[in-house]
């Protein structure tokens, strides 16, 4: 299967705004959730403030601020990522890509209000229930369904098409059309995922599953995004073989409820370790727009902390001791604000081109990394002390509200960073569109 | 720069602005009416003071601009501040009714003359540089002033002085060089916005803000929470100023009708919060930032941003802003105040309609798509909602049932875990584990992921229902330092009952097991070594006080709900300890019953305390107790 890139099926004209729309939605609803962290932060510091917001305290904001990071801040930039690599942002297809961006979040901004109103399927991270559980799966399907439409305009109108090309966008499609189905069925209170019986978590077999269905995104992307370098090929081949061959080990090890003390659970999680050196090598086959480099590595350091810390706060004993902490929290942060966020930062900047300038600011960039390091560090320390004595958190003391002060300013100094890139993307919606056309697109009409 | 570059600053604007903003908000609307209270002016007598005051600015509003008498704005302004200030002066002394209301007609004339003369040629004073920063700072500047607490605290008489020397300081200010203005046509740029609309604009918002500010002024509950303590004060003065200078500052760059949108939303959301006492404090956070935001447009509307093409006609357009948007949006929000005692939301809804409507309209337009779609797709799913997916009427919950859900909905799984991890110091604190067969029997498991407070999966175990109760209540205080916000308001209906019963029926079988264990526990002896009776004593004082103290809140507030009142450490009986015998068992028994409590009884434990603290919880009761017991 030729896949050079999965760009070859479209026409070369380019709606620049439809991907800095995704963007700024993405951006608005980033900025919207760290203001929430923020007051959830003010709130652990100073709980007598909980009276002045009635029925809405703090264990319902947590809820929205959760979400709102994964499903506004971390999603949408890949319905941008969609929008390019099925042509849906080009001719006419591209008038109908901000309706569905508003679809989504308006989608999204009632789930939250039932949030907040006391809906929830109390699982964590699919809380979608009552209405919002059917809104925002619908929302999906109207994404799809103008990818689709995209798809099918995109076959009649490339003669040149490669049928390959063309059939891995079916796939891919028909693989997206399931999500919102399954993100109904998983909200359900009824189905729920295998439990370490020693600490309540994830297994490691499911860890390994979610991780892996990372790293397949983290293959997938760089196709739709660019294009390959010569030369490159076996590289790009071991990916996909060792990522076959681990999604193998995963199904070997079933999905029941075993604990993190046997071997095989914790050493099938240092299975993932391979990507340390795999992804780095993986990326640099491809050729990227040379203003990613900056969140390009960011990411990949992220990833890389991502993995080993993923992996070591796993192991038993270490487990044992962060499991309901603080601790986990800083991992979980590593994830969401370090590697993710890094991630789909270099996605839209690598999508922007030109428009990329938006997250490339040194002061924000800096702001943001530092911040987020710094967050980590502080969670590791207050769940190592937590870890010997659950008073710590529990009745807070001197040093707990030092450290949980810290968190806030760094919560605060990464709403900046936010508000920052928002302002920005903003600039960017209003600025006339050729500033936005990536160089190589642009290069490609000249020639 | 040479000496005459330095007279274009323009301060002298920001100054007027400032004194014009404190002699009415401090003077007209505040000092003036405590002034009337303490001469027995009051009810009718007292609407027909203000009625004068509102009068004479409404005549003087409209008059102002087509005044021949004096044609020089500069005199014009003289004039209003010399009428301002001697009504100021005039107030402090011993008025009757007929002069009260001759004053109160005298401040209104001034007021008319010296606002609409100042927004008319306010150019002429704040000059060619940044004339919208000036207006801005003028009325944060002013504010904050007025929220000054040595000033707002003062007596109606000091009050009225200050109104009146600071009458005088700008009389002063128009006797300086003033700056050069600009060309009448240089207007700033701005979107054009229809002049009726501002004027609806602004009288809904002074509407809003007179109602919110009379409202509090004469609830003493709410003014408590917004305009008392200097802290309080301070913070709404700085407010103040921030939100004027963002106000300028938006208005330069997004427009007018976004800042008049956004003192909305801040004005309307602080007028909705006032109708709950318990969110005063929030409230009083976006009442001054509204404020601020629309009171820089209300000078820099008529003054920079109109349309105009000559001074008259801005005249005139000031003229009629202040005497329908100003003067009677005022009274008729002090009137609204004054009747209902409240904003009805369909006022800020109906308020909310005249600000933001026609720009919704007019993004709107031009989102047709995002519009049309966005209704099809929330219609579609409230259709597969209702219709294809229909739940056969509600099912019949059961109270527990009901109070998972509402454990659900709160977010307890944010702060507790219901997870006993087995072979752990958990089973011990909150013990027993569950396997995990039992686990899956809930729907969904509630395990959690992080413990800002105990775990819960046995809490019924622990916790007595009255226990639980009082601590949804008051956390704090029946936990010590508990950071867990109240959740009074589940009681105002089924939901807290249902949670408590829900919590309540959270102990497995097997309990008996546990409790055996809890029995045989002893603080090590190292942690008994380490105690300290003086620890003891504040830790004693942070947790077991409010029920064992004879004074202690809980145990007032619960009084008749206790199963058994809880023992007067000074008192007694102390029915499950043993008074004679060896001083270590007494001692071990009290380690026991601070960690895990009395079963059966509403004594909750403290298993998250270290062995070193309940051991020096220990040996503090013991000293006390024990000598007691001796003494018996």
């Amino acid at each position: 299967m030729n896949l050079n890139t999965l760009d070859e099926l479209a026409p070369p004209r380019q709606t620049p705004h439809v991907v800095a729309s995704a963007a700024w939605h993405s951006l608005a609803w980033l900025v919207v959730a760290n203001a929430i962290g923020v007051l959830v932060a003010i709130l652990l510091l100073f709980p007598g403030l909980n009276k002045t917001l009635g029925e809405w305290t703090y264990g319902r904001w947590m809820t929205v601020h959760m979400n709102l990071e994964l499903y506004g801040w971390t999603s949408l930039p890949l319905a941008g990522f969609l929008f390019k690599v099925y042509g849906a942002d080009r001719g006419a297809a591209a008038n109908w890509c901000r309706p569905v961006l508003w679809v989504w979040s308006v989608a999204l901004g009632v789930g939250a209000l039932s949030w907040l109103s006391g809906y929830s399927s109390g699982k964590l991270f699919l809380d979608w229930s009552g209405y919002a559980r059917v809104l925002f799966p619908g929302a999906l399907i109207t994404l799809c369904l103008l990818l689709a439409l995209s798809l099918i305009g995109s076959r009649s109108h490339s003669d040149n098409a490669t049928v390959a090309a063309w059939a891995a966008k079916l796939i891919g499609l028909v693989i997206l059309l399931v999500v919102p189905f399954l993100l109904y069925i998983a909200s359900s209170p009824t189905n729920y995922p295998a439990v370490n019986p020693d600490t309540g978590g994830p297994t490691g077999a499911s860890q390994l599953e979610s991780s892996l269905a990372i790293v397949a995104i983290l293959l997938i992307l760089p196709f739709g995004l660019t294009r390959r370098k010569a030369g490159n090929s076996r590289t790009i081949a071991i990916g996909w073989i060792v990522l076959v061959a681990e999604c193998a080990l995963c199904v070997a090890l079933g999905r029941a409820d075993i604990s993190h003390h046997r071997p095989a659970q914790y050493l099938s999680l240092g299975s993932l370790l391979v990507w340390l050196p795999l992804t780095p090598a993986y990326y640099a086959a491809f050729d990227w727009h040379s203003d990613t480099r900056r969140w390009r590595l960011a990411f990949l350091w992220w990833w890389a902390a991502l993995v080993v810390t993923g992996w070591v706060f796993f192991l038993p004993g270490v487990l044992d001791h962060f499991k309901f902490t603080d601790g986990l929290v800083g991992h979980s942060f590593i994830a969401m604000a370090g590697f993710t966020s890094s991630l789909i930062i270099f996605v839209m900047v690598q999508l922007l081109g030109e428009g990329g300038w938006i997250f490339n600011r040194a002061r924000s960039f800096y702001l943001w990394n530092g911040s987020v390091i710094a967050y980590v560090l502080l969670m590791t320390v207050a769940g190592w002390r937590e870890g010997f004595d659950p008073t710590f958190t529990i009745v807070p003391g001197m040093a707990r509200n030092l450290l949980y002060a810290l968190r806030l300013l760094t919560g605060a100094f990464m709403f900046l960073a936010s508000l920052d890139w928002f302002f920005d993307a903003s600039t960017l919606l209003r600025e006339p569109g050729p500033a936005l056309v990536p160089k190589y697109v642009a290069q490609e009409t000249t020639a | 720069m040479s000496r005459g570059d330095g007279r274009q600053s323009g301060w002298q604007g920001a100054g007027l602005v400032a004194i014009t903003y404190v002699y009415f908000l401090i003077f007209a609307q505040f000092a003036f009416l405590k002034r009337l209270a303490s001469l027995g002016v009051a009810d009718a007598h007292l609407k027909a003071v203000m009625a004068a005051m509102a009068i004479g600015g409404i005549l003087f509003s409209l008059l102002a601009p087509r005044l021949s008498l004096w044609p020089s704005p500069t005199l014009r302004l003289r004039v209003g501040l010399l009428a301002s200030d001697a009504a100021a002066l005039l107030s402090l002394l011993p008025l009757g009714l007929a002069a009260s209301v001759a004053v109160s007609f005298l401040i209104g004339c001034g007021l008319g003359l010296l606002t609409v003369t100042l927004a008319t040629h306010l150019r002429q004073w704040t000059g060619n540089r940044n004339p919208l920063l000036l207006a801005g700072l003028g009325t944060g500047a002013g504010y904050l002033v007025c929220n000054l607490p040595p000033l707002f605290t003062a007596s109606p008489d000091v009050q009225a002085s200050a109104a009146s020397l600071l009458c005088l300081a700008g009389i002063c200010i128009t006797l300086l060089p003033a700056p050069t203005p600009l060309k009448e046509a240089e207007i700033l740029p701005q979107a054009a916005v229809p002049f009726l609309r501002v004027l609806a604009c602004f009288a809904a918002l002074v509407w809003l803000d007179s109602a919110a500010f009379c409202i509090i002024q004469n609830t003493p509950a709410l003014k408590a929470g917004t305009w008392q303590g200097s802290v309080h004060l301070g913070t709404n003065g700085l407010l103040h100023l921030a939100a004027a200078l963002v106000s300028a500052w938006l208005i330069r760059r997004r427009g007018l009708s976004f800042v008049l949108s956004a003192a909305f939303l801040a004005l309307g959301f602080s007028c909705l919060l006032l109708l709950d006492p318990d969110r005063v404090l929030l409230a009083s956070l976006f009442y001054p930032i509204g404020v601020s935001l629309y009171s820089v447009a209300l000078v820099a509307y008529p003054s920079l941003l109109a349309p105009v093409s000559s001074a008259a006609e801005r005249g005139r357009q000031a003229g009629w802003i202040y005497a329908i948007a100003g003067w009677s949006g005022s009274a008729m929000g002090i009137g609204m105040g004054q009747n209902l005692g409240h904003i009805p939301p369909t006022f800020v809804i109906a308020a909310g309609a005249v600000v933001l409507l026609p720009g919704l309209i007019r993004a709107f337009s031009h989102r047709t798509r995002e519009l049309g779609l966005t209704a099809f797709v929330v219609l579609a799913a409230f259709y597969v909602d209702r219709v294809l997916l229909p739940v056969h009427g509600s099912p019949q919950l059961s109270q527990v049932e009901r109070g998972r859900q509402v454990y659900i909905s709160e977010g307890c799984i944010h702060c507790h875990s219901q997870y006993v991890r087995p072979n752990t110091a958990d089973v011990l604190m909150w013990g027993p584990a569950e396997t995990i067969q039992e686990l899956r029997l809930q729907h969904p498991p509630l395990i959690g992921n992080r413990r800002q407070g105990p775990d819960l999966s046995q809490v019924g175990a622990r916790r007595s229902a009255l226990w639980l109760r009082a601590h949804f209540y008051d956390p704090p205080e029946v936990s010590g330092a508990s950071i867990m916000p109240s959740y009074a308001y589940l009681f105002g209906d089924e939901r807290g009952n249902d949670l408590v019963a829900y919590l309540e029926g959270l102990q497995k079988a097997g309990t008996v097991e546990h409790l055996v264990a809890e029995m045989s526990w002893r603080p090590s002896a190292s942690a008994v070594a380490a105690a300290d009776a003086s620890d003891g004593e504040r830790l004693f004082q942070r947790h077991c006080a409010t029920c064992h103290s004879v004074d202690g809140r809980t145990r007032h507030a619960w009084q008749a709900s206790f199963r058994r009142l809880p023992p007067d450490l000074r008192v007694g009986p102390f029915l499950d300890l043993p008074l004679s015998g060896p001083l270590a068992l007494r001692m071990d028994r009290l380690a026991q019953i601070a960690k895990f409590g009395i079963p059966g009884t509403d004594m909750p434990g403290h298993e998250y305390l270290s062995d070193q603290q309940i051991a020096s919880i220990s040996v503090w009761l013991s000293q006390h107790i024990a000598q007691l017991g001796l003494n018996r």
